[in-house]
């Protein structure tokens, strides 16, 4: 028959061009590592992005005065600043620059050039400007010392400092594209095209180009001050989807997954071919109890907020996704000052039912838990949200589930509506202040857990108003000491888990690193030859 | 009725349309009880009321919704969709940028769903109550149920992955440097470049995304072409063709298909207008740059101008190709002419 024939002959074509078409790589003589990520950027500009994909082009274009440790947070290194020093009255500082240190355009760089970069983050008020709220003034005092004024003492000045929005962008270049730094800037900065397609900084690499949504590509930066990267090109490619991440993994096209879950890396396990590293992140999961009776009912009251501390199976959280952290309270476990593990709550149902009926409630009640429906770092909430379910079954407490649409959630949260829920935070600042957002009257515990001021205990009261201003990193430790103790005891919050996270890679490929801050570090990267 | 009559009153019942969309849209994504504030800004932002103000401020939020819409109109007459919240460009540049990759696999994946759909409805109605005819509704039933997305991860996972058969995700490899842009499509703008290995780089990797989303089109096409040529081999000017001696291809070719195809049109270009109004799932796996993807990231972001944008570009796109389908039928059934 002729259709027959024609289908025959088809199938052969179509045969034919999937043959065709299924080629090699085309050959590079370069060294090129291609990161397979799902992009979370609309811009490059230190000034405006304030994404984890900014975090990774700032940390390989651009440097900042002042750094963290390849692998952690836990101290201040120099960088673009030799040395500093501050005023007794903790209110300035002073840094001496490096000296002889080129943009990848050749440029020097100079004091005028930090005076632009922080004037220009603080008055185009874009996402990350708020890390630059606290500087009153900032000063050239000739090429290489730089002075900053700020209008209160500030313990986690320096952490805040360290963050890739602060990062030196050449001033004369940045001007010629039409950036300012005026006080207008807001309006009037024209740069953030030119900084989304090349890079003005004095980091290891320079960004050759930027597709939104498709790849970015940086190129080794051949005016670089420190040690040159092993790599000459890195490729950026955006994978929305993990499932695709894991299958380019697997095929060699990618050398780094960024965004795997979980249940993704358990079968790589037994891969030879791709390594695996798992480390503990800042992420803590907590439920929150409304302070605001009306809204909370029973989780409004103190004793029962106890209770619920004592009734959650903490290790089972850990047991349920593979690993991770039991944190003992804010902040979470890994920031400077906060209690380890061996401080956290254990699970107690004895203490925890005599509590609820301390509150009047021995045979429990019936509420509501709102959660988004949301997948963060490979946790879905779901899960842990059926889990704190059945934990408060057995000391009588009845939830309902009331999953939400995660921006429909979000605003119900931010604004105080929901009663009893469950979220996760990450610290902004790696610092203990961050934490004082739970405190009566920071942002978290005032707009969304209602927990205020007026009313609340003066002796917390007293250790927050110290912790805002103590630099003296005994004192600080004291104090956060005794701020964990009392939340321990009191307050709205109970913080369940810590994550781990996960990233897989090609198993030649060396010197991964998950920081804290900027997540990955490419200049750090090599492949084994 | 003249073709020019024909076309110039579908022409403007377009107007109605678009306006129609314009206000729907705004209406839905007004009725979210989200914030774009919380979409767009990170979480320590929102302490800064200067910031916050800003912003509100910068996009217009800080206006009743009325208003908020009467802007967009009138920015709208004057050609201007305004600029995308989210990536803070203006959107028709955003659609610019998105449109082509989508274009181009939904334009290869209709041409795979069409042949492998007609191909297969005709063998399957001229064997009917055949092995093959149910072979084919089988086919035709998996590509038609099955979820789009199992399929792209099975054939990813399988296909490329596994067996190395095929190119994986994304328009070319990772490694390599798009064509310069002319069109947008990177096939032919690889060729027009004279860039032979970027042109082969972009077909081998339209070749698994093409299939998955043909065979889901090709599925559709195939059961509504079985029936309809079923109904058309029962007439008589069949048996007349056939008894004048032509030969079985012609008949079904000429006779039977040709009378059979008014209503495989039409689902070809509804399928046409859906593989366009971007095929999201399909888009994240395989990391294809597209309108969907696009659309998606500006729901989830409540970015007003470009859900706005992208529901009139769907629209539109719907409208054209209903308009198309339109003037095929014009060609294809002598008695709208005559009506």
């Amino acid at each position: 028959m002729r259709t027959k024939r024609s289908m025959l002959i088809l199938s052969v074509v179509m045969a034919f061009a999937v043959l065709l078409f299924t080629g090699s790589l085309i050959a590079q003589d370069e060294k090129v590592v291609v990161i397979g990520h799902a992009e979370s950027t609309d811009s490059l500009d230190p000034a405006r992005g304030y994404t984890q994909t900014t975090g990774i082009v700032e940390q390989a274009v651009y440097d900042t005065l002042v750094t963290f440790p390849d692998a952690d947070a836990s101290s201040i290194e120099p960088r673009l600043a030799t040395a500093w020093e501050v005023s007794e009255d903790d209110l300035t500082w002073t840094f001496t620059l490096r000296e002889g240190v080129v943009f990848s355009n050749g440029d020097p760089f100079t004091a005028a050039d930090v005076v632009f970069s922080i004037q220009r983050l603080q008055n185009i008020t874009g996402s990350p400007s708020f890390l630059a709220s606290g500087i009153a003034s900032v000063a050239a005092d000739g090429d290489s010392t730089i002075v900053i004024t700020l209008t209160a003492p500030d313990p986690a000045f320096l952490v805040k400092f360290a963050n890739g929005a602060f990062s030196v962008v050449n001033s004369k270049q940045v001007m010629a594209e039409g950036g300012t730094d005026a006080e207008d800037a807001a309006e009037t900065d024209g740069a953030e095209a030119f900084l989304n397609s090349a890079s003005a900084g004095t980091g290891p690499y320079m960004l050759e180009s930027w597709e939104s949504q498709v790849q970015t590509v940086l190129v080794r930066n051949p005016n670089y001050w420190g040690d040159a990267p092993y790599f000459d090109r890195v490729i950026i490619q955006n994978l929305a989807e993990a499932a695709t991440q894991k299958t380019a993994l697997e095929s060699g096209e990618i050398d780094l997954a960024t965004d795997l879950t979980a249940d993704q890396i358990t079968p790589l396990e037994g891969n030879a071919d791709i390594g695996i590293y798992r480390g503990p992140t800042t992420t803590t999961h907590f439920l929150l109890m409304n302070g605001d009776a009306e809204i909370g009912g029973p989780v409004s009251n103190p004793t029962v907020q106890l209770a619920i501390r004592y009734a959650l199976d903490y290790e089972g959280y850990k047991t349920l996704w593979g690993g991770g952290t039991t944190p003992a309270s804010w902040p979470p476990a890994g920031i400077f000052a906060a209690y380890g593990e061996d401080k956290a709550f254990k699970r107690d149902l004895d203490q925890a039912k005599a509590l609820l009926a301390e509150a009047g409630y021995p045979d429990g009640f019936d509420i509501e838990l709102s959660y988004p429906v949301f997948t963060y770092q490979g946790i879905n909430m779901e899960t842990n949200a059926q889990k704190i379910q059945s934990d408060l079954a057995e000391v009588g407490i009845n939830v309902t589930l009331r999953p939400g649409e995660l921006q429909v959630s979000l605003e119900e949260y931010r604004s105080g509506q929901q009663g009893f829920a469950y979220w996760f935070w990450g610290p902004d600042i790696l610092d203990p202040v961050d934490s004082l957002s739970f405190l009566p009257g920071g942002k978290v515990a005032l707009e969304r857990a209602l927990w205020l001021e007026e009313g609340a205990d003066p002796a917390i009261i007293a250790l927050r108003d110290q912790a805002r201003v103590e630099s003296d990193p005994d004192a600080r430790l004291e104090i956060f000491h005794q701020i964990q103790d009392y939340l321990q005891q009191s307050g709205p919050w109970a913080p369940f888990l810590q994550n781990d996270t996960q990233v897989a890679f090609r198993a030649n490929l060396q010197g991964y690193v998950l920081h804290p801050s900027w997540t990955l570090d490419v200049s750090l990267l090599s492949r084994a030859e | 009725m003249s073709l020019q009559v024909y076309i110039l009153r579908r022409l403007l019942f377009v107007i109605p349309l678009l306006l129609g969309i314009t206000v729907v849209s705004f209406l839905i994504a007004n009725a979210v009880p989200a914030d774009p504030i919380n979409a767009n800004l990170p979480q320590n932002v929102l302490n800064d009321p200067e910031i916050v103000g800003a912003f509100r401020e910068k996009w217009g939020l800080d206006k009743p919704p009325v208003e908020q819409y009467l802007t967009y109109i009138g920015n709208l007459l004057r050609g201007d969709m305004g600029m995308s919240i989210k990536t803070r460009k203006p959107v028709i540049d955003d659609i610019r940028q998105f449109l082509p990759a989508t274009i181009e696999l939904s334009t290869v994946s209709i041409i795979v769903g069409l042949v492998m759909g007609v191909s297969f409805g005709v063998i399957s109605a001229v064997r009917q109550n055949t092995i093959i005819d149910y072979v084919v509704r089988i086919f035709a039933l998996v590509g038609v149920s099955f979820p789009v997305f199992v399929l792209a991860l099975i054939g990813l996972s399988i296909l490329h992955a596994q067996l190395g058969w095929v190119a994986g995700p994304g328009r070319l490899n990772f490694v390599a440097k798009a064509p310069p842009t002319v069109t947008g499509l990177f096939t032919i703008d690889s060729l027009l470049a004279g860039q032979w290995e970027t042109f082969r780089d972009a077909v081998s990797h339209l070749v698994l995304p093409s299939l998955i989303l043909g065979s889901y089109v090709a599925g559709i096409i195939a059961r509504i072409t079985r029936s309809s040529l079923l109904e058309v081999l029962r007439f008589d000017y069949m048996r007349t063709a056939r008894s004048k001696g032509m030969r079985e291809f012609w008949v079904i070719w000429r006779h039977g298909l040709s009378n059979a195809m008014i209503p495989v049109v039409t689902i070809i270009g509804l399928s046409y207008g859906n593989l366009l109004a971007g095929a999201v799932l399909v888009e994240s796996i395989f990391a294809w740059p597209g309108i969907g993807r696009y659309m998606f990231r500006a729901s989830t972001s409540q970015d007003f101008p470009a859900i706005m944008g992208v529901s009139m570009l769907i629209a539109f796109i719907y409208v054209a190709v209903n308009f198309i389908v339109d003037i095929l039928y014009y060609f294809l059934d002598p008695r709208i002419r005559v009506a």
